[in-house]
């Protein structure tokens, strides 16, 4: 772990809200990518981000430095996203709705046009296609397109084998395949 | 030598570098010349690559002051609690609201001891009481052995409004 990301932890574990909002702001992103990746629409995204913070502030004197503070934080943002989904089981309608407004500005971006819809139809048919898979399926197929993360920290983080591990990759990747067909 | 298809079924760990480095040669090997697992790797990497564009667009849009504004009213409301929490502990513990405590926490003690051990005196019928000072109050205790059968008794304490009074009443051992 870099020392200034130490120092600033060594910090948070203080009370210094100034320090945790320079963590935050390190990683918010990253940490919102992942949980919308999960439960698709943004409001409820924004706010288990916002919980995934506020949690990992709470209990950020019972981080030892044993593993990256980002595997630690993901941890937390992934049981929360999973709880999440188990509670609300929200419809694909909002999903829809919610990533139109995706497809359409990375339409307004490019310059092919024949590329823009294809990318338009496949990100709509890809985000229906990951609503579909369950919330462990979601998580790891996330992790590892996002964060490019090894099994062995997806593991870490899922609280499971490499081996469970690559078993739910290649089987949401087989179920992906499977709903996009030729658009890939 | 392994088949087509358990080769095409390890693709994405191949794609991921998690394989073995004998595995990941002789799948390399295959992969080059073989039409239908290059078109699949193909797949597998636009697959991967779509998700994180729709997801990195998406998460382009969430400017950073909004959401940690979000987040550090989530720690106020904490601390607000907190601070909820450790005044109304304070007001509790403190020393003029623990008057009442330690009368009947000396009582429900005793009482605790003698009613239910065993003691060799426990045969015997006794009777004790206790004042409260500064609270014009006594307290009886009466415990008969045959029925174990115990009554507590707060009564105003008559004496304490006599200057001449100035003891408490004697505890008797038996009645």
């Amino acid at each position: 772990m870099e020392t200034s990301e130490w120092d600033l932890i060594r910090k948070c574990q203080q009370g210094e809200v100034a320090a945790y909002e320079e963590l935050a702001a390190k990683y918010y992103r990253r940490v919102f990518m992942v949980i919308l990746g999960m439960v698709h629409h943004r409001d409820d995204a924004m706010d288990v981000a916002q919980e995934t913070f506020y949690r990992a502030f709470k209990n950020i004197k019972r981080f030892k430095g044993g593993s990256n503070f980002y595997t630690w934080l993901y941890r937390i943002a992934v049981n929360l996203a999973i709880d999440f989904q188990r509670r609300q089981k929200r419809g694909s309608v909002d999903l829809k709705e919610n990533m139109d407004d995706v497809v359409v500005e990375t339409e307004t971006l490019g310059s092919d046009p024949y590329r823009e819809v294809s990318d338009r139809r496949l990100g709509e048919k890809l985000i229906g296609a990951i609503a579909e898979l369950t919330p462990d399926h979601k998580a790891v197929i996330v992790m590892r397109a996002v964060e490019g993360l090894s099994y062995k920290e997806i593991g870490r983080i899922m609280g499971c084998s490499e081996g469970t591990i690559m078993s739910r990759l290649h089987y949401a990747r087989k179920k992906l395949q499977e709903k996009l067909g030729s658009d890939l | 030598m392994r088949s087509h298809e358990e080769i095409k079924s390890s693709l994405g760990a191949w794609l991921d570098g998690e394989l073995a480095a004998a595995e990941a040669a002789e799948i390399q090997l295959h992969v080059q010349g073989c039409a239908s697992c290059l078109g699949e790797k193909a797949r597998l990497e636009k697959l991967e690559s779509s998700l994180k564009n729709v997801l990195e667009t998406e998460a382009s849009q969430i400017a950073f002051e909004p959401f940690w504004a979000g987040v550090r009213r989530r720690i106020a409301e904490e601390k607000s609690w907190r601070a909820r929490g450790l005044d109304w502990a304070r007001d509790f513990l403190t020393l003029p609201r623990l008057a009442w405590a330690i009368p009947v926490a000396a009582l429900v003690i005793w009482f605790g001891v003698f009613s239910s051990w065993d003691w060799p005196f426990n045969s015997t019928n006794q009777a004790a009481v206790e004042s409260i000072d500064g609270h014009g109050y006594n307290v009886a205790l009466l415990r008969e052995a045959k029925t174990k059968t115990a009554v507590i008794w707060v009564f105003d304490n008559q004496e304490s409004e006599d200057d001449s009074a100035t003891t408490p009443a004697a505890a008797e051992s038996a009645f």
